[in-house]
Formats: structure tokens, C-alpha cells, sequence
């Protein structure tokens, strides 16, 4: 007799839900109950977001206080504090720009075309010269404008930014002097990156920004908001260090071998072989610190720079719209999600693309 | 500079060579002279210290007694010649060690763009022709990860060629293939010997061996046991650790 295979037949939408949540009477009740606690509160989440939210400035902070919902007339009165701080008002265009500068910048690196360190470094060189002259001004008839008066989210966008183009280089260079065959090198360089990040975030801002003006020399000392982000760039590449380390454990020893085997120089071979391959091994961990420093830029307000966490303080803090913290919140919340979540897109796009000769 | 050309005498010359791992001397005051156009073949049960050896010979490890001379230039700290001796002597990995961020055709370019200088289009002409002479022009394209092992292998020693070295060093090529590979990786490397050049060759393949080698060297204990041509070699051989060697690789 012949056997004929068949494969179960695959289950409809309905009696697979059934299946899942509505097997015994009371998995059915727990079903309904959680789905009626669920649209309860998305109903009363949109009654507050939306229905029931004031858009407009046209009645003031009164027509708000008089509404159940959310008022988001705040945001439309004070958007400009909270994107652009203290910045002059009349030059805010610039620090719009400015802002534009880094997102185009991060666009132009995603495009596997500028993928080459002379265009990569080119693109990041020349957009954060221009978003320095955007913000800085002082040239080609730009009032001059000066870094204490910069905030918002040009402000955390600054430092994060220079933050990593210092902080990335300076974790490579830790992480190949930590791999030194000298001992004193490497342990070293390991007690300075377990060191640092021994260190709360905090800890070495204040350092940085109040207590260095005291040891250095007068010459040495630089801007605060620079020396706030040296320190940032240090914490950040100890961390980033640990991280490129272990990616380049990951690149089995034959690698440097075959290249030492064609005569490539040291730097041939971290350049060309190990640090490509070292960074995609590392590519999940390190998106995940950026993400973590981009979060992180908002401590600097505890040395006195107002990022937008802070120029979101001050935007409700003002007299009269001082009961609509939660919708100033909530706006900035959608602003730090937008960046980090393009982030951490751009990454899971990397993570494919750089998997092509894995197979 | 090495004029591996021009210089006279041997293309590479041992000489009481030591090496240590910690305390244990991995090779004992091993002495070779291997000539221009000779192909070496070294064979030994593992652990003799033959890969030792020939990594020894372009700095992949540093001995620590005894002189190496590679075409006239001794191996010592000068890194201008460690590196000017690694430009003259090819290697090919048992693992195959290609770079697997790059396609097969980049594996070929890259050193010979950046090491010697190649402009890109000469380095392609160059990467496309030996990859014709291993048989696989077809896959230059791909990834070292869509090849099977034996093209791989393969890919290993056109990107080795690329190089123009003067010497060529296999260390164990077959052993890490699946037995219906070694057959393609072996006929590359019999097609090179027949061509005059240099070679040494650490290998089981025994067949192979006798087909090619000038002089066959048995190592053991970190020491040359024996050597000689393969007829005496295979038949005539006078020491006890080399018959039964030869009697476990030869016996099915």
C-alpha cells in the first residue's frame, strides 16, 4: 500500500486565536478581562492625547486649565526654548540649521557610497566645522554667539556628536594599546579604563567642568562646555574600548597571521583586517553605547548647560505654564525617541548589510 | 631591499635553529639549506615541530637560538627585514586564513596594492590571472564564505601568488578538506612545483610527496630525523622513528 504524506493543514486566523486565548472557559474570561483593561486605557490615553487636548495657543494657558486633556498649546507657545535654549531668538535659524547640519551628516554616513575613511572623514569633518560656524558665529557677517549661551537640542546634539568623534578614536587607540604584547602598556591602559569606569558619569563631569579650572594652568583650560566634553568622551571610550577589545578577540588569530604572511605593517593590518572585522562583531554593543550617551547627554545640566532636558525645565517653569510639565515631558520623550530610534534602525540596516560575507 | 634575483646561494638557510614555548624547546638545532627552484616536502608525526619551523622562516614565530638567512638577508629584529622577507615568501594556512569581510578578487588586490605599491589595475590583471591558474576565475566576485573549503584553499594560494614571492611556504594545505578537495587543492600546488618554484611543504599527502619533492625531511622530537630524495626516502629509510611513521601513513 502506498503512503501518502500530508501535511497538517495550517490553522485559519480566527481558530488560531481561538486556539491561543480562548482555549478553557477561564483562559477566555482572563482573555476578555486583560482586553477590556487594555482598551480602557488606551481610550482614556487617547481621551487625554487627543479628544479631549487643547492644540491651540489662541485662549492661553487659561483654555487649557479649563480642559480634562493634555495641552499641547504649551509646546506650540514654547518650542523654540525647548529646541533652542537661551540661544538669541533672532539667530535661532542658525542653530535650526545646525541641527539639520548633524542630521544630514548621519544620513550621508548611513549611505554605504561614503563608506571610505577619506569620505567619511570628510563628511564629519566638514559638517561639524559647519555646525561649529553655524552656532559659534563671529564670521561671514554671523553675530557672534557664545558657547554659554548655546542650548536645546542643538546643545545635545554638540556633545554627543563630539562626544563620539573624540571619544570612538580614542576607545580604538585603548583598545589596541590594552592588546599590547608590552605588560607595562597593557596593564596600564587597563587601569585607566578600569578606572574611569569605576566613575559615575557625574563624577567626572563635575570634575571636568568645576574642579580642573583649579589644577590647570590657566592657559590649559579651555571653555567649560570643552572640558565637560573631553570628560564625556573619556567615559565614553573607556566603555567603547572594553567593547572594540572584545570584538577583536572575536577575529581568530589566522587573520593577523595571513597578513603578517603578505608583509602588511602593523597599521595595514589593524586598518585593513582586524578593526573591519573587530567592529562588526562589535557593531550590536557599540550602537547599544551610543544610544546610552545620547541619554547621557542630559546630566551636563548638572554643571549649568541647558540641553534640552533642561530647556524643557525652563520652558514650563515660567509662570504660566507651570502645570503643563507632563506635555513638555512628553514632547521632549518623543524628540529622544526620534534620534535613538533611527539609531538603533541604522544599526539592525549595518548589522545586515555587514553580514553579507558571514554566510 | 632584498634583490632575491641578483643574490647568489641558497633561498633559505637554517642554522642551529632553537625555539622554546616556555620550557619546552619545540625545535632542537635544526639545520636546512634549501636551494633556488628546490621543493622541500616535511613530513613528521604532529607535534614534531615541523609547522614550527617553516613559521619560523617568515617571522610568524621568533626563534630563540640559531640564524635564518631567507635569500640572502638574515631574520633578525630588523623589522625592514622581517618585512622585506615576508614580501618574498608566500604562505598558505591549513584554515585558509582569508579575509572574509572582502570578496575573493579583494583577498588577491589588497596586499599587493598596499604593500607593493601595485596601482589597482595591474593588481586586478594580476588577482584575475592566478586566479585562472587556480581554476576558479569564476568566483572572484563572492565572498571567501560561499566557497567550499577547496576553493578556498585555492583562493588562499592565487592571493599567496599575488605576491610574486620568490618562495612558497604550505603548512599542512589538505589536512583541514574533505577527502574529494585535496585532490584540486594538490594538483594547484603540482602545477606551481613544475614550474620551478620554491616550495616547502608540510604534509601528509605521501602520494603527493614522492610526485614532487625533491628531498623528503622527517622530523621528530623537534629535530630532522632523515632526509633524502623520495625513492630512497620511501624505500631505503635507515631510521626506526621514520619506518614507523611511514608504516602508520602508508599502512591503508
Amino acid at each position: 500500500m502506498e503512503m501518502v504524506v500530508v501535511a497538517p493543514p495550517a490553522l485559519g486566523k480566527i481558530e488560531d486565536l481561538r486556539r491561543r486565548f480562548f482555549a478553557t472557559p477561564l483562559q477566555a474570561l482572563l482573555s476578555l478581562a486583560s482586553l477590556a483593561i487594555m482598551v480602557f486605557l488606551v481610550w482614556k490615553l487617547l481621551n487625554w492625547a487627543v479628544f479631549s487636548a487643547v492644540f491651540t495657543t489662541s485662549g492661553g494657558p487659561e483654555a487649557c486649565q479649563a480642559a480634562a486633556g493634555a495641552c499641547w498649546s504649551v509646546i506650540a507657545a514654547r518650542w523654540r526654548i525647548i529646541l533652542f535654549g537661551l540661544y538669541p531668538y533672532d539667530e535661532q535659524w542658525r542653530s535650526a540649521l545646525a541641527c539639520l547640519t548633524v542630521v544630514v551628516m548621519t544620513v550621508l554616513s548611513c549611505i554605504p557610497a561614503f563608506w571610505t575613511g577619506r569620505r567619511i572623514a570628510l563628511v564629519w569633518g566638514a559638517g561639524t566645522a559647519l555646525f561649529y560656524v553655524l552656532m559659534k558665529g563671529g564670521v561671514l557677517g554671523l553675530p557672534y554667539v557664545g558657547e554659554e549661551a548655546w542650548g536645546g537640542l542643538a546643545l545635545t546634539l554638540f556633545i554627543f556628536v563630539t562626544t563620539c568623534l573624540i571619544g570612538f578614536p580614542l576607545a580604538i587607540c585603548l583598545a589596541l594599546l590594552r592588546r599590547s604584547g608590552l605588560p607595562w602598556i597593557s596593564r596600564t591602559t587597563g587601569l585607566i579604563i578600569d578606572g574611569v569606569r569605576s566613575l559615575p558619569l557625574i563624577s567626572i563631569l563635575f570634575t571636568f567642568a568645576i574642579v580642573l579650572p583649579f589644577a590647570l594652568p590657566q592657559w590649559l583650560v579651555g571653555d567649560k562646555l570643552y572640558r565637560v566634553i573631553l570628560g564625556s568622551a573619556l567615559f565614553f571610550s573607556a566603555y567603547q574600548a572594553e567593547i572594540v577589545r572584545g570584538g577583536m578577540q572575536g577575529v581568530p588569530s589566522g587573520q593577523e597571521e595571513a597578513a603578517k604572511a603578505l608583509g602588511m605593517r602593523y597599521w595595514q593590518r589593524v586598518g585593513r583586517i582586524l578593526l573591519p572585522q573587530a567592529m562588526r562583531n562589535a557593531l550590536p554593543a557599540t550602537i547599544n553605547q551610543f544610544v546610552i550617551s545620547f541619554k547621557e547627554t542630559s546630566l551636563v545640566i548638572i554643571v549649568g548647560f541647558f540641553e534640552i532636558l533642561a530647556s524643557g525645565n525652563a520652558a514650563y517653569g515660567t509662570g504660566e505654564w507651570r502645570f503643563a510639565y507632563v506635555e513638555v515631558y512628553a514632547f521632549i520623550a518623543f524628540i529622544y525617541f526620534i534620534f535613538v530610534f533611527s539609531l538603533s534602525r541604522y544599526g539592525a540596516f549595518l548589522e545586515r548589510r555587514m553580514s553579507v560575507g558571514e554566510r | 631591499m632584498i634583490s632575491g634575483n641578483r643574490s647568489s646561494g641558497p633561498a633559505v638557510l637554517i642554522e642551529n635553529l632553537d625555539k622554546y614555548y616556555g620550557t619546552f624547546q619545540a625545535l632542537r638545532k635544526v639545520s636546512l639549506s634549501v636551494d633556488r627552484g628546490e621543493r622541500i616536502v616535511v613530513c613528521g608525526p604532529s607535534g614534531s615541530g615541523k609547522s614550527t619551523m617553516i613559521r619560523c622562516i617568515n617571522r610568524l614565530e621568533q626563534h630563540n637560538g640559531g640564524r635564518i638567512t631567507v635569500l640572502g638577508t638574515e631574520l633578525n629584529d630588523d623589522v625592514g627585514n622581517i618585512d622585506g622577507i615576508r614580501r618574498e615568501v608566500g604562505m598558505v594556512f591549513q584554515h585558509f586564513n582569508l579575509f572574509p569581510h572582502m570578496t575573493v578578487l579583494e583577498n588577491c588586490m589588497l596586499a599587493p596594492m598596499i604593500v607593493r605599491k601595485v596601482p589597482r589595475a595591474d593588481a586586478e590583471a594580476t588577482a584575475r590571472r592566478y586566479l585562472e591558474k587556480v581554476r576558479i576565475p569564476e568566483q572572484a566576485m563572492k565572498y571567501p564564505g560561499q566557497l567550499s573549503g577547496g576553493q578556498q584553499q585555492r583562493v588562499a594560494i592565487a592571493r599567496a601568488l599575488c605576491m610574486q614571492p620568490e618562495i612558497m611556504l604550505f603548512d599542512e594545505p589538505t589536512s583541514a578538506l574533505d577527502p574529494e578537495m585535496i585532490a584540486e587543492v594538490l594538483d594547484v600546488i603540482v602545477t606551481l612545483a613544475s614550474e620551478g618554484m620554491t616550495m616547502i611543504c608540510v604534509t601528509h599527502e605521501m602520494g603527493f610527496a614522492r610526485r614532487v619533492a625533491d628531498r623528503v625531511i622527517f622530523m621528530d622530537g623537534g629535530e630532522i630525523v632523515e632526509q633524502a630524495p623520495p625513492d630512497e626516502f620511501f624505500t631505503f629509510s635507515r631510521n626506526e622513528r621514520t619506518r614507523q611513521f611511514l608504516s602508520q601513513v602508508l599502512g591503508h
